[in-house]
C-alpha cells in the first residue's frame, strides 16, 4: 500500500516541496527536489521523522528559576508531547552545569534530557 | 583602575572597549585579544552575558562555525568561556551613557560612574524590536500584547506565561520559534498572520514550528483591529491586495487573549548617533568601510547594530573582523581615495558602504524582493567589475560576495553601484 | 463604617485637585477612584496644555476658571514640584480670511483678561519649520504633564490624610438626613457631602440619586506621539485656525514637557464613553495634516498613539459647546456636581477646587490644619543631573547605578520609588506615569522584564496580579512551571 507524503525540504532556504511515496517501511519514489541534498532528508522525514527537543525545567535554589534543556538526540516526532509532559513534572536543584543530565532515558526512549545552561546557586 | 577620589568617578584606559556583551561583542573582544590587544573590556547592560542568546533556548546556532548545532545558551557559554580564558574584563549591569569623539566612554553601574578611555571602540549593542506603533495597528490598547522577544524572555528566563490563546503577527524566525514554544507550554496558538505571500522565516522553522503542530498561517493578511478594553479579547485580520492594503470585506475575527508581534528588528544606535557618527538610513546601522570602521576614527561596529544578520555564525565572523581591526587600529586612516558603494536597482542595501583600500573585500547585501535566476552586477564607472549569476534571491537571506577592488577602480571614481537584474 | 465629611467620586485631575484643596482643612475626606491609579480617565489622555483663556466664551465659567487657574499654576508648580513650561502658542492663519479669525480670537482673549496677545506676520513667526500667512502669539499658554500634576495633587492629599481608595467603584448611593450612604465594591461609607467629580461617569453618579437633567455626549480625541529625536521641529505649540471645512481636523502640534511632540487631538462623537480606540482613519489624518504644517515629519517618527474622551454636555447638533456646570444639586442637598469638565479642565482644576471648597464652606466650617505637610520636592530624575550629582547618588544608594529603562535612562531607584507611592498604585502604568520608564521609543521592550522582576522580588507581587493599567488588565496567565500552575 503506497503512502504519499509531501515534505518541505529544510536543508537550504529554497524549501523544495518533495513528494515521497513509501510503503511504510521503504521509499518507493522521491520527486520535486532541486538538488541531491534533499533526498536523505526526505527519506528520513518520511520514514522516521525526528526532532530535537528544547524546553526548560524548573530549578530550585538557583539564580534563575528555569534551566534550558535539550534532548541528547532528536526524538521521534510522535513522542514530543509525552516527553514534554515528563519534563514539566521535573524539578532540579541548583547548581547546574551545562551538559548535565537532567533526566536519564526520558519516557523510555533511550534519550536523555541535558541542561544547556549553567545555573549558579542562589 | 585608578580612582579619582575627588570626582567620585573611576577612570581607566584600555586598548579596546566593546560596547555590548552579546554574540557580536564577545566575538569581537576575543578576536581583538587574539590579535594583540592586551587590555580589552566588554560592557553589558544586563547582569548576564550573551545578550539575547540565553533566552534563545532552541538549537541551530553555530552550525557553520563549529559543525555542531547548539542552543543559544550553549553558544553563549562557549564564547564566554573563551573570553574568560583570555583574561578579558567584563563590566556587567553597566550602561554606557555616551562616548565622545576622543573615544572617552562614560558608563554607570552600581559601583558608580566610570570613564573609560579607549584606543578603539567596537559597537555591538544589538537591536530592539519593532513595536505596534511602528505599523500603527488601530484599535484598543489592552494588556496581552507583547513583542515576540519580550514574551520569549518571560517564558524562558522568568518562568512566566504571558497568555493562553495566542495569535502571532509576523512569520519571521522569532515569530515561528515562539509559536512552537507557546505550543509546548500549553497555549492555543491560533495562527500566524503574515502580510507577504510567503513566510519570511526559514523553511525549517515553518515545518518544525507550524506544520508539525498544525498551526495555521494566514498569508497575505494583516491585522486591521485590536479589540479589548482591559485584556485583549479579539483581533480582526483581513486579506491584503498587491499594495498591502486591507481588502475590507475579507475581515475575519479571531478570539484570543495574547498577541505576539514579530515585526522585525531595529539596530540600536542611540549612543552612535549621539557621537555624530553617520548612520545608513536603510540599514539603521552606522556607515562603515571595509574594516567595519565607522565615520568616527577608531570606532568600529559589528553585529545586529550594524545590520540585522540572518545567523549568528555570519555575525560572529564579521564581529571577529571588527575586533581584529580594532586591535590593529592606527590613527593613520585618512587615505586619499574612498569609494562609496551605492545600492542600486534590485538591491536594498550594501555593507560596507565605503571602501578605501585595494584588495578583496566582502560585500554583504540584501535583494529588494524575491527573484529567481538573476544577475548581480558590481559596476564602477559604467563597467562591470564583477558579474555573478544568482540562482535565487530573497530579502530574508543576506548575500555575501567577494569583490577585488583594484587601485585603478579606487582611484577612478567616487562611487560604485551594486545592482541585481534579470 | 467609616464616616467622612466629604466624599469625592472620581480621582481625576478635578477630584484630586479638590481632595488636595480640602486636605488643607480639618476634614475627613475620601476619594473613590474606580481605576487602578489616579488620572485613569481623561486626565491622563489629553494634550497637557495650560490654556490662556482665549478659547472660551467671555463670561463663561470655562473662561473664568481657566484664567484663574492659569494665574495660580506657576506657584502651584513651584510648591508641588510638577513640571510646567510657558512655551507659548502660535495660532496660525493660512490666508487673509483666517487672519480675520485671529483678530476675533484676540478680541475674545482681551475680553477674558488674557495678557500679552499679539498678532504677527508670517515672517515674524519664530518657528523655522512652520510657514504661514500670519499668527496670533499667545505667551501665557503652557505645557505640563497632566498625569504628573494629578499624581502630585493626589499624593500630597493622601499624605495629608485624605483616603484615596483605588479600584473602588461607587455602586449605589442613598440619601439620608445626615448625608449619603455610599456603597462601593470595597465596602460602605457614610459622608455628609458628596462631590461628583466622576468625569465621564458623572451622569451615572447623579442617576443614583435623582433623575438627571442632562445628557453627556462623549467626544473622542486621538493623538499621535512623536519620537524625541524630532523635538527640535517646533519650540511652541502650533494650532491652525479652527477649520470651517468638513472632515478637516485642524490638527494641533504640541511639544510635551518631556520632549516628545503630540499631534492631535481629533474630535469625533462616539456612542460609548469607554470607546477609546485609535482608528486608522484618524491616525492617517493626523499625520497627513501635521505634514501640511511641517513637511519634514517622517512616518517613522510615531512611537505611540492614544485617545481621550471629552465629557461634553452639548450634542453635535447643538453645536457641541456647553459651559461647565459646577453647582449644588437642587434636588439632592449635599450633592455638588461638576459636569461637563472638558478642555480647559486641566488649567481650570486648581481654581475649580477653590470654588468647590468655598461651596463646601457653606455647609461645613473649614478650619485650616495646623500641621499641613507640604509636597516634598518632585521625584528625583537621574537623567539630566550632572555627572558629579549622579556619582554621588550612586554612592549613597547603588540602585541609582542600575538603568532599567534604556530609552529614557531611568534607574532602579526611580522605579522602586515609583512603586512605593503613597497611593499604593502598583501597575506598569503607575510606574510609567511616575518615573517615565516605558515611555521611550522601544515602548517597554527592555524595561518591562526588569520592572516585573522588581515587582516580584522587591514588592512580593504575585505574577497573576501584575497589571498593565486598570483592574482587569492582567499581564500574565501564570507560571510556566511550578506548584501554582493551573
Amino acid at each position: 500500500m503506497t503512502k504519499e507524503k509531501e515534505i518541505t525540504c529544510i536543508v537550504c532556504p529554497v524549501g523544495c516541496k518533495i513528494l515521497v511515496k513509501t510503503d511504510g517501511k521503504q521509499i518507493k519514489d522521491i520527486d520535486g527536489n532541486k538538488c541531491k541534498k534533499g533526498i536523505d532528508y526526505a527519506q528520513s522525514e518520511a520514514l522516521d521523522p525526528r526532532r530535537m527537543l528544547t524546553t526548560s525545567v524548573l530549578v530550585n535554589g538557583g539564580k534563575w528559576p528555569l534551566v534550558s534543556v535539550k534532548s541528547s538526540k532528536p526524538i521521534p516526532k510522535d513522542k514530543v508531547f509525552q516527553v514534554l509532559k515528563e519534563i514539566k513534572k521535573t524539578k532540579i536543584e541548583a547548581p547546574i552545569k551545562s551538559g548535565q543530565k537532567i533526566i536519564k532515558n526520558v519516557s523510555n526512549i533511550d534519550i536523555d534530557i541535558l541542561a544547556t545552561r549553567t545555573i549558579e546557586k542562589l | 583602575m585608578v580612582e579619582l577620589g575627588e570626582q567620585e568617578m573611576t577612570n581607566q584606559t584600555v586598548d579596546v572597549a566593546v560596547i555590548g556583551g552579546g554574540p557580536a561583542g564577545l566575538a569581537a573582544a576575543i578576536s581583538a585579544h587574539e590579535h594583540g590587544a592586551k587590555n580589552v573590556v566588554v560592557l553589558d547592560r544586563n547582569s548576564w552575558l550573551g545578550g539575547i542568546l540565553p533566552q534563545c533556548i532552541h538549537d541551530g546556532f553555530g552550525v557553520e562555525e563549529t559543525g555542531k548545532s547548539m542552543t543559544g545558551p550553549e553558544y553563549a557559554e562557549m564564547y564566554i568561556e573563551m573570553a574568560e580564558k583570555q583574561g578579558i574584563t567584563f563590566m556587567r549591569e553597566t550602561m554606557v551613557l555616551h562616548f565622545d569623539k576622543n573615544r572617552k566612554i562614560t558608563a554607570i553601574n552600581k559601583n558608580g560612574l566610570h570613564e573609560i578611555n579607549a584606543r578603539s571602540i567596537v559597537l555591538a549593542m544589538g537591536c530592539r524590536e519593532k513595536t505596534r506603533w511602528n505599523i500603527m495597528i488601530p484599535g484598543d490598547r489592552p494588556s496581552g500584547i507583547y513583542t515576540a522577544g519580550v514574551a520569549q524572555a518571560f517564558i524562558n528566563l522568568y518562568n512566566i506565561m504571558p497568555g493562553k490563546n495566542v495569535v502571532i503577527l509576523g512569520s519571521g524566525d522569532v515569530g515561528l520559534i515562539m509559536a512552537r514554544r507557546l505550543k509546548f507550554e500549553g497555549a492555543n496558538v491560533l495562527g500566524v498572520v503574515e502580510i507577504l505571500p510567503y513566510a519570511s522565516g526559514l523553511p525549517r522553522n515553518v515545518v518544525q514550528c507550524l506544520d508539525d503542530y498544525d498551526i495555521p498561517i494566514f498569508l497575505n493578511h494583516t491585522i486591521t483591529s485590536i479589540n479589548g478594553r482591559e485584556r485583549l479579547r479579539e483581533i480582526t485580520i483581513a486579506q491584503v491586495d498587491k499594495n498591502m492594503n486591507p481588502i475590507l470585506d475579507t475581515e475575519k475575527h479571531i478570539k484570543c487573549d495574547t498577541l505576539l508581534l514579530s515585526l522585525g528588528l531595529i539596530p540600536e544606535n542611540e549612543i552612535t548617533k549621539n557621537a555624530d557618527i553617520k548612520i545608513d538610513e536603510i540599514t539603521g546601522g552606522p556607515v562603515v568601510n571595509q574594516n567595519l570602521e565607522t565615520t568616527l576614527d577608531g570606532v568600529y561596529a559589528c553585529g545586529n547594530c550594524l545590520q540585522v544578520y540572518d545567523t549568528v555564525d555570519m555575525l560572529a565572523l564579521d564581529s571577529r573582523r571588527a575586533g581584529k581591526n580594532a586591535s590593529n587600529h592606527t590613527t593613520d586612516r585618512r587615505i586619499k581615495n574612498e569609494l562609496e558603494i551605492i545600492p542600486g536597482a534590485g538591491v536594498r542595501y550594501v555593507v560596507p558602504q565605503k571602501v578605501n583600500k585595494a584588495g578583496i573585500t566582502q560585500l554583504n547585501f540584501r535583494a529588494e524582493r524575491p527573484r529567481e535566476k538573476s544577475t548581480l552586477h558590481v559596476i564602477a564607472n559604467g563597467e562591470d567589475i564583477l558579474k555573478k549569476k544568482l540562482p535565487w534571491v530573497n530579502p530574508a537571506n543576506m548575500i555575501k560576495v567577494d569583490v577585488d577592488f583594484t587601485t585603478e577602480v579606487l582611484e577612478s571614481g567616487k562611487s560604485l553601484e551594486v545592482i541585481i537584474d534579470d | 463604617m467609616k464616616n467622612f465629611h466629604v466624599a469625592i467620586a472620581g480621582g481625576g485631575v478635578i477630584g484630586s485637585a479638590i481632595a488636595w484643596e480640602l486636605s488643607k482643612y480639618e476634614l475627613d475626606v475620601v476619594v473613590f477612584e474606580m481605576g487602578s491609579d489616579v488620572a485613569s480617565g481623561s486626565s491622563k489622555a489629553n494634550s497637557g496644555v495650560i490654556h490662556s483663556g482665549i478659547n472660551s466664551a467671555t463670561s463663561s465659567l470655562k473662561a473664568r476658571f481657566c484664567v484663574e487657574g492659569n494665574k495660580i499654576l506657576q506657584s502651584l508648580a513651584d510648591e508641588m514640584g510638577f513640571q510646567l513650561q510657558w512655551i507659548g502658542k502660535y495660532v496660525i492663519a493660512k490666508n487673509h480670511d483666517e487672519r480675520k479669525e485671529l483678530e476675533r480670537l484676540k478680541k475674545v482673549g482681551d475680553a477674558n483678561g488674557v495678557f500679552k496677545l499679539k498678532i504677527v506676520e508670517g515672517g515674524e513667526v519664530n518657528e523655522p519649520n512652520v510657514s504661514c500667512h500670519s499668527a496670533l502669539w499667545v505667551p501665557t499658554a503652557g505645557i505640563t504633564s497632566p498625569y504628573e500634576f494629578t499624581i502630585a495633587l493626589a499624593e500630597n492629599a493622601a499624605i495629608n490624610n485624605v483616603k484615596i481608595l483605588l479600584e473602588t467603584e461607587v455602586k449605589n448611593i442613598e440619601k439620608n438626613k445626615d448625608g449619603f450612604l455610599i456603597k462601593t465594591n470595597n465596602g460602605e461609607f457614610h459622608s455628609k457631602l458628596l462631590v461628583n467629580a466622576a468625569g465621564l461617569n458623572c451622569r451615572n453618579i447623579v442617576s443614583m440619586l435623582e433623575e438627571p437633567d442632562f445628557q453627556i455626549y462623549p467626544c473622542r480625541g486621538e493623538y499621535l506621539v512623536l519620537d524625541k529625536n524630532y523635538n527640535s521641529l517646533v519650540k511652541s505649540m502650533i494650532y491652525p485656525v479652527p477649520p470651517k471645512e468638513l472632515g478637516v481636523l485642524g490638527v494641533h502640534i504640541t511639544p510635551t514637557i518631556e520632549g516628545n511632540i503630540l499631534l492631535g487631538p481629533s474630535a469625533e462623537f462616539v456612542d460609548d464613553a469607554k470607546d477609546k480606540k485609535t482608528t486608522k482613519e484618524m491616525m492617517e489624518n493626523l499625520l497627513k495634516e501635521a505634514k501640511e504644517i511641517i513637511p519634514t515629519i517622517p512616518d517613522k517618527a510615531v512611537i505611540n498613539a492614544y485617545s481621550g474622551i471629552r465629557c461634553k454636555l452639548a450634542s453635535p447638533e447643538e453645536g457641541g459647546w456647553a459651559d461647565y456646570r459646577i453647582e449644588n444639586s437642587k434636588l439632592t442637598p449635599g450633592l455638588i456636581n461638576l459636569l461637563g469638565i472638558e478642555s480647559p479642565g486641566l488649567t481650570a482644576a486648581p481654581a475649580i477646587a477653590k470654588e468647590v471648597a468655598r461651596m463646601i464652606s457653606q455647609s461645613i466650617d473649614l478650619k485650616t490644619k495646623d500641621k499641613f505637610i507640604p509636597a516634598k520636592k518632585k521625584r528625583k530624575r537621574f537623567y539630566g543631573l550632572s555627572e558629579k550629582e549622579q556619582a554621588n547618588l550612586i554612592k549613597q544608594d547603588e540602585r541609582w547605578g542600575r538603568i532599567i529603562c534604556r530609552c529614557e535612562q531611568i534607574t532602579e531607584k526611580e522605579v522602586i520609588d515609583a512603586l512605593s507611592n503613597p497611593l499604593g498604585a502598583k501597575t506598569l502604568s503607575s510606574v510609567k506615569y511616575r518615573c517615565r520608564a516605558g515611555m521611550g521609543r522601544c515602548q517597554g521592550g527592555f524595561c518591562t522584564q526588569h520592572i516585573v522582576r522588581i515587582m516580584e522580588e522587591k514588592f512580593n507581587m504575585n505574577v497573576k496580579d501584575i497589571k498593565l493599567k486598570s483592574p482587569d488588565t492582567n499581564l500574565f496567565y501564570g507560571r510556566t512551571r511550578g506548584a501554582r500552575n493551573d
